[in-house]
C-alpha cells in the first residue's frame, strides 16, 4: 500500500499529488513535465516536498507535520532511472552488487549470480555498461534495483531510451521478470497510453502537476473524468454540450443518445476514434449523415476525418474497410453506450 | 666544480608533494560543493579561488605576508600557541605553494564533477550508500580524468613556485631556498655551471613526475569511465 499525498512548489510549476496504490503496477500518464517523475523522485527522497505524507505501508517516509524525512539510502524504493544510469566505471556485476554493501563476500557473489539468471545475462557479468545494448542496460538496472529487494519498484520511462523495434519485445519481458520477482507496488511512468495500457493494471492521469484521475486501466480509458484526461488517452472527438433534453444531449442541433452515466452533469461530450462505426443507412438513434474531409492512412488501422454539419469527427477504421466508406450509403454510428460525459 | 648542494631539489620536492597532498584534501571536496551548490556565497568563493591565477604571485605573497606574519592576529596566535613561525620558514613554503596551486585542482576537478550524470550519483543514493561513502566510489572515479589533470597541473605550479614562495619563506640556504629560487640565486652569483646543473634536474624532474601522472590516469581511468 502506497500513500502519496504531497505539494511542492518549484517556480510557477506547482505539484499536487495525492493517490493510494493497494497493490499492482500503476501507470503515471501525462504529457511531458506534468510531475510524474517529480513524483517518483520524491517518494525516493530525491526531492523534497513542501509539505505533506509520504507512507508505504506503515512505514512513513516523509510527513512534514511529523518532521519526518528519511533520507534516500534508508527508504528501501527501487528506482530505474529513465536512461538507467549504471555506473560506466563499474562491470555489470559490480553494478548489480553496489546496493549489496552490508553482505559478505560470499553472499554477495551468490546474491549477483541468482539475479543474473533471472535476467538472463549470466554471460555478461564481467562486461562495461557501454559493452550492452540498450535492453541488455535495462535489465542490469532492474536487476541493481531487485536484488536489494526494495519495498516499491519506480520505473521512470524505462523504454524511453530504446529503439521501437525492440520496445514491444522487451516490454513482455520486463513485465514478466517483475511479476515473477517482485510483489510490492510498481510504479511506472510513461506518457505512451498504449504502453500503459500493455503494462498496467491501474493507470493515474496526470495534468500539470496533478493527478487528475485514478482507477483500473479500462475504466479510466472508457470514463475519463474531464476534457484532459480524454485527450491523454488519446480521445480527439470532444464537444461541447448546448443543452440537455429528457435523455438526449444537444451538440450543435445534434441529438445524441446517451446511457450508462448521470446525463445531466457534463460540459463536454467525447468518444474514442475507434468507437465510432459506419453503418448501413437506419433511423436509429445517434445516426447521421457525413461527409468525408479527409483519410489518413496508417498501419494496422486508417483514420478517416469526416464532418457531419459543423462538427467533424475522427474515425478509425480496419484498412481493409476505407474503400467501402462512400457518403449516402452509409451513415456514421455513434454508440450511445460508447459515448461519455466530461466536466471542465 | 665543487659538490653540488641537492637541498635545493629535496626541500622543492618536499614542498610541492605537501603542498599537493594539502591540494587534493582541500580542494576535492571545496570544488565538489563548488559544483553542486547555487547563489552568491558559491560565487563569491569560486571568485576568490580563482584570484591566485591571476594575482601576480608578489601581490599574493604579499598578502600572505599581512595575513600570516607575526604581527597578524593568525600568525601571533600560531607562535604564541604552537610556537609554529610560518613566515621565513619552509612551512611558510608550503602554504605559498598550497595557495598557488589549489585553484588548479579545484577549477579542474569542478569541472569534471558539473559533468557527472545527476541519475548515477541519485542512483547510488538510492542503493542505500551514505554520501561520503558515494563520493569515493561513484564520484572521484568518475570525474578523475579532469582530478588527475587538476592534480598534475596544481604540482606542477607548487614545484615551479618562485615569487610567492620567496615573498614568505625567504631564500635562506639549506632552510627555505628551494629549487627555482636557487637556480636564480647562481645566476645572480654569476655560476653559470650550478645554474645549468639545476635547470637541467629540475626539467628532468618535471618530466618525470607528469609523465609518471600522466600514466597513472590512464591505468585508473580505464573501464570506460568517461
Amino acid at each position: 500500500m502506497l500513500d502519496v499525498k504531497i505539494n511542492k512548489s518549484l517556480g510557477d510549476f506547482h505539484l499536487d499529488v495525492d493517490f493510494q496504490v493497494k497493490k499492482g503496477i500503476v501507470g503515471l500518464l501525462g504529457p511531458s513535465g506534468c510531475g510524474k517523475s517529480l513524483t517518483l523522485q520524491a517518494i525516493a527522497g530525491l526531492l523534497k516536498p513542501d509539505s505533506g505524507r509520504i507512507a508505504i505501508d506503515e512505514r512513513v517516509l516523509f510527513d512534514d507535520k511529523k518532521r519526518v524525512n528519511i533520507p534516500t539510502r534508508l527508504r528501501s524504493v527501487g528506482y530505474v532511472f529513465q536512461n538507467y544510469a549504471l555506473f560506466p566505471h563499474l562491470t555489470v556485476a559490480e553494478n548489480i552488487g553496489y546496493g549489496l554493501a552490508g553482505l559478505s563476500k560470499q553472499e554477495k557473489q551468490q546474491k549477483v549470480r541468482s539475479i543474473l539468471e533471472t535476467v538472463q545475462l549470466e554471460g555478461l557479468a564481467k562486461r562495461y555498461p557501454n559493452e550492452l545494448s540498450g535492453g541488455q542496460q535495462q535489465r542490469v538496472a532492474l536487476a541493481r534495483t531487485l536484488v536489494t529487494e526494495p519495498d516499491i519498484l519506480l520505473l521512470d520511462e524505462p523504454f524511453s531510451a530504446l529503439d521501437q523495434h525492440v520496445k514491444k519485445m522487451l516490454e513482455l519481458e520486463l513485465l514478466e521478470i517483475i511479476k515473477h520477482n517482485f510483489s510490492g507496488v510498481v510504479l511506472f511512468v510513461t506518457h505512451n497510453i498504449e504502453e500503459a495500457y500493455r503494462l498496467c493494471d491501474y493507470i493515474c492521469l496526470y495534468d500539470s502537476g496533478s493527478n487528475i484521475q485514478f482507477g483500473e486501466k479500462g475504466e479510466v480509458l472508457t470514463r475519463p473524468v474531464n476534457k484532459a484526461a480524454a485527450r491523454i488517452v488519446g480521445c480527439e472527438n470532444i464537444y461541447e454540450i448546448d443543452s440537455f433534453e429528457g435523455s438526449l444531449i444537444i451538440v450543435n442541433d445534434l441529438q445524441l443518445k446517451v446511457v450508462g452515466t448521470s446525463i445531466t452533469h457534463g460540459k463536454y461530450v467525447g468518444i474514442h476514434n475507434y468507437d465510432i462505426t459506419f453503418v448501413p443507412s437506419s433511423s436509429e438513434a445517434n445516426t447521421f449523415e457525413f461527409k468525408v474531409r479527409s483519410i489518413v492512412e496508417g498501419i494496422d488501422h486508417s483514420t478517416v476525418t469526416v464532418t457531419v454539419g459543423p462538427l467533424l469527427f475522427k474515425v478509425d477504421v480496419p484498412k481493409a474497410t476505407v474503400t467501402q466508406i462512400s457518403e449516402g450509403d452509409i451513415m456514421l454510428h455513434l454508440p450511445p453506450e460508447k459515448l461519455f460525459l466530461l466536466g471542465v | 666544480m665543487d659538490q653540488i648542494n641537492l637541498f635545493p631539489l629535496y626541500l622543492s620536492l618536499r614542498v610541492a608533494l605537501t603542498a599537493t597532498l594539502i591540494t587534493i584534501i582541500i580542494g576535492l571536496p571545496t570544488a565538489y560543493y563548488l559544483s553542486r551548490a547555487r547563489g552568491r556565497v558559491a560565487d563569491f568563493l569560486d571568485t576568490v579561488i580563482t584570484l591566485p591565477i591571476v594575482l601576480p604571485p608578489t601581490v599574493l605573497g604579499y598578502y600572505l605576508l599581512v595575513l600570516l606574519g607575526r604581527n597578524s592576529a593568525i600568525g601571533s596566535f600560531l607562535e604564541e600557541r604552537f610556537n609554529i613561525m610560518i613566515v621565513f620558514t619552509p612551512t611558510g613554503a608550503v602554504i605559498a605553494a598550497t595557495v598557488v596551486s589549489i585553484p588548479f585542482l579545484i577549477k579542474s576537478a569542478k569541472a569534471a564533477f558539473l559533468g557527472i550524470d545527476l541519475n548515477v550519483v541519485n542512483a547510488a543514493r538510492v542503493l542505500g550508500r551514505t554520501e561520503f561513502n558515494i563520493f569515493l566510489t561513484i564520484i572521484v572515479p568518475l570525474a578523475w580524468r579532469g582530478i588527475a589533470a587538476g592534480i598534475t597541473l596544481g604540482f606542477a605550479r607548487a614545484l615551479g613556485d618562485f615569487g610567492t614562495t620567496l615573498m614568505v619563506a625567504g631564500s635562506i640556504p639549506n632552510q627555505t631556498m628551494t629549487m627555482p629560487i636557487a637556480i636564480y640565486d647562481a645566476l645572480l652569483a654569476g655560476n653559470r655551471d650550478l645554474a645549468n646543473v639545476l635547470v637541467f634536474i629540475m626539467t628532468a624532474v618535471s618530466l618525470f613526475v607528469l609523465y609518471t601522472i600522466n600514466r597513472l590516469e590512464k591505468r585508473v581511468s580505464k573501464g570506460g569511465a568517461n
